[in-house]
């Protein structure tokens, strides 16, 4: 093993271990405040889709100016070097697939079609650009965090269970078998973060360069070049993932990365037809609008669409939420778990808190202190308590369904919605009545109701009624903070 | 420069060049990430709602109310002893003419503004010299069969206003305050050079008399509703918020019960009257004394003559009489 490979192999496990341990802290628990968002806030993926769907760049965000200019130095580097999605391919094509050398040549040649990658970039960009932020669905950070979030931490001990999170798994897990037959297939044609770096690696200071008159043409290079980039002749920088595999292959020493090396005579550029982009370009605008009109929170509330504490408004958070499900992950009650249907096609993986799964910790403000793009704003826990004089920060109301409660339907004493309501005064009181059960005695009930201008939605009622499967005080999105129309009483 | 491709070396200038354009990039980038970066993520505040009022004086700042059987008449002589349409309305100034049509009625049944107000009122704004005139409301009912039903859609249009309703009503953030905070306005409303608000008066189940200041109501979007919940108070903090040039009262036909959507031609009393002036407390006053009510029985108009929005005492009014 040479001594590029090493160095780079230990990037790669190094940077893929920093980001399984972010999430294992996050979702142990662990208080300590540790960059959680660390991956997710040098994303210029999302910092540019959100930019261009909000006209904003919020916070932390800003460090993915970083990875450009890492980019404008090295090339891709990051894909080669960072990127946990890229490592974990180069893992499973290593381990899933002995090949010959070559076989190894036939799947390391460059393929046009590895340009539908520029597509996927500009569709969703141009998405952003008309309302509707899709990047994470393809984002290599958050289709990661997504797939493990979801997918591989419910099934470790003491894991739980996410409705839909199959989906993520298998999309996630489709990707690294993926590996077997091309190397990299999603980094090389798909992943529109991968782009996005190829297109500003154009202008990258350190390249491959081949010596042309020390090149015989053996196409050694090729068998082990992870971005299928073809390092000899006119090689293609924007693909080129900077695993440096093809210099110590090359028996001629005709290969070197160099500082400004001179450019081959017509540097290719990306297989791009303007017809095709074109189209895709129509595609992006019309998929917005498409997207809309399947319906979702914009327009009108959705009573299952609970969001996390402190999220903007529908229209806001829908241009800033990348899918990371870091919020999901962090959520100590494990409460939040992504949109299935509940936000529309465009919502679809976006947050929300199912209350009989989990309920919103009242000062607990995890999930908005490691949201990456500000769709969920930090709070703190006096502010979110309203501790601090102003009204709390309401996600809902509960409500009682008198047909399943038993103080209301069953003449049977129960007040456990009344004993966990956190707020004060409770938001849960007691109407005090007397009343004759079927054998003539007289019981003593205290009957639960809800005060609206108390109550902040948090769902630890539901989640701790007695109720069987489903609850007879239950939470609707009603009365939160982040719609001022999604409200049925007047006061603040 | 011919490339040499066995040249393993670039020229000073070539090293300027492409060094120079991924400074530029660099840069670039920077610039545009310290642009966008943390600007404030909660939009922009909200247009403020105009005052639409001209300072009168003399004739013009009287409430005079006008009998007869044709409403149009009852119109021209309201404003003709007001001192003519040309006090209230400047030339080439857009109007916004906001009568009730909130319910698919018919003009007999006492529902909405009568269409031959409304249509009186846009010819007079139009021999002003005014721009554009508009009629719109929100209505409850289907808007298309509202507008159209009422006969206000028709009448309208022949005086040559521009009707907008339905689909074509846009809705905007507005600056509100109170318990409207955070709901939406019709565009027209932001853009009217002069408003004039023409309610009908009517009996209201809730709010017992629904006039005026009640008639603001149909210039909001999702979640007006909610304001039924203290609808005095309600009332009272729309007319303040909103501020008309001219308060034109239609009691052509007062729907005494069964408000305010009625259907009944037996809850209907004819009553040929029509108010108009500059002091929407008095206008709505008086509008409560055509159901028989005392003005300062109603929380709203206590409540907005004590803002200082208007005085409440109907013996300030001149009874133009029959003409």
């Amino acid at each position: 093993m040479t001594w590029t490979r090493s160095i780079r192999i230990l990037y790669q496990t190094s940077f893929l271990a920093l980001f399984l341990w972010l999430l294992s802290r996050l979702a142990a628990g662990d208080t300590r405040a540790f960059p959680y968002s660390l991956f997710h806030h040098t994303d210029p993926l999302s910092a540019v889709g959100v930019v261009l769907g909000s006209g904003t760049l919020p916070g932390a965000l800003i460090w993915s100016v970083a990875l450009i200019v890492l980019c404008f130095l090295f090339g891709r580097a990051f894909c080669g070097w960072i990127c946990p999605l890229g490592t974990l391919q180069q893992f499973f094509s290593w381990i899933l697939s002995p090949r010959t050398r070559r076989e190894s040549l036939l799947i390391n040649r460059y393929r046009t079609w590895y340009a539908i990658k520029y597509y996927v970039l500009a569709a969703l960009l141009i998405g952003s650009l008309a309302g509707s932020l899709q990047t994470g669905l393809l984002d290599p950070l958050s289709l990661s965090a997504r797939g493990l979030a979801s997918g591989f931490w419910p099934i470790l001990p003491g894991g739980r269970p996410v409705p839909g999170g199959w989906l993520a798994a298998l999309f996630f897990l489709a990707i690294l078998v993926s590996s077997r037959f091309i190397p990299r297939l999603f980094c090389r044609a798909l992943c529109p973060l991968g782009a996005l770096l190829g297109c500003f690696s154009r202008l990258a200071l350190f390249r491959i360069h081949c010596r042309r008159d020390a090149c015989t043409g053996c196409v050694k290079c090729t068998f082990a070049c992870q971005g299928g980039d073809e390092p000899l002749g006119d090689h293609r920088v924007g693909e080129c993932h900077v695993c440096l595999n093809c210099i110590p292959a090359c028996p001629e020493n005709a290969l070197s990365y160099r500082f400004l090396p001179p450019l081959p005579a017509q540097p290719p550029i990306p297989d791009i037809s303007r017809r095709r982009m074109i189209g895709t370009a129509i595609g992006g605008i019309v998929l917005a609008p498409i997207l809309r009109a399947a319906g979702g929170g914009r327009s009108a509330a959705h009573s299952h669409l609970i969001r996390p504490p402190g999220s903007l408004g529908e229209n806001d958070f829908l241009t800033r939420c990348v899918k990371c499900s870091l919020c999901q992950q962090s959520c100590p009650t494990g409460a939040i778990h992504p949109a299935i249907a509940q936000a529309g096609v465009e919502g679809f993986w976006t947050p929300v808190i199912i209350p009989r799964r989990g309920f919103c910790e009242f000062a607990c403000t995890r999930c908005g202190e490691v949201c990456p793009t500000g769709a969920i704003t930090q709070l703190t826990a006096v502010r979110k308590t309203g501790y601090d004089g102003r009204p709390p920060v309401r996600i809902g109301t509960a409500f009682i369904h008198p047909g399943r409660c038993l103080p209301w339907a069953m003449n049977t004493p129960c007040i456990v919605c009344e004993e966990v309501c956190p707020t004060d005064p409770k938001a849960l009181w007691f109407e005090e009545v007397d009343v004759v059960d079927r054998k003539g005695r007289t019981v003593h009930l205290q009957r639960p109701r809800v005060d609206p201008l108390r109550c902040v939605g948090c769902g630890i009622c539901e989640n701790k009624c007695p109720v069987g499967e489903e609850a007879a005080i239950r939470v609707t999105s009603v009365g939160e903070t982040r719609d001022p129309l999604n409200k049925m009483i007047l006061a603040p | 420069m011919i490339h040499d491709p066995y040249d393993h070396h670039i020229s000073r200038r070539e090293a300027v060049a492409r060094l120079s354009a991924t400074a530029i990039g660099a840069a670039a980038i920077g610039v545009g990430a310290y642009f966008f970066h943390d600007r404030r993520s909660v939009h922009a505040a909200a247009p403020a709602i105009p005052d639409w009022r001209l300072p009168q004086t003399g004739a013009s700042a009287r409430t005079v109310v006008a009998r007869g059987n044709d409403p149009a008449a009852n119109v021209r002589r309201l404003i003709t002893a007001l001192g003519g349409m040309n006090k209230f309305v400047k030339k080439g100034e857009s109007v916004l003419i906001k009568p009730n049509v909130g319910w698919d009625r018919l003009p007999d049944q006492g529902a909405n503004t009568d269409p031959k107000v409304v249509a009186e009122l846009v010819r007079l704004c139009k021999a002003a010299g005014a721009g554009r005139v508009i009629v719109a409301d929100i209505s409850v009912n289907d808007p298309t069969r509202c507008f159209t039903r009422t006969g206000i859609l028709d009448a309208a249009k022949a005086a040559g206003a521009d009707v907008i309703y339905a689909q074509q009503l846009k809705m905007v953030a507005a600056d509100l305050s109170g318990y409207s905070a955070g709901m939406e306005v019709f565009a027209p409303l932001l853009t009217a050079n002069r408003v004039i608000n023409v309610p009908v008066v009517k009996h209201h189940s809730l709010s017992r008399v629904t006039i005026g200041m009640k008639n603001w109501m149909g210039v909001l979007g999702r979640g007006r509703n909610r304001l039924h919940q203290d609808i005095q108070r309600a009332m009272a903090e729309l007319g303040a918020m909103f501020r008309p040039t001219l308060t034109v009262i239609d009691a052509t036909r007062v729907l005494m019960r069964n408000g305010p959507q009625g259907g009944s031609l037996a809850d209907v009393k004819q009553v040929g009257a029509i108010a108009a002036g500059i002091d929407p407390v008095l206008c709505d006053a008086w509008g409560a004394t055509q159901l028989g009510l005392d003005p300062n029985s109603l929380g709203f108009i206590s409540e907005a003559e004590q803002k200082g929005l208007g005085r409440s005492d109907v013996k300030l009014i001149t009874e133009l009489g029959v003409a």
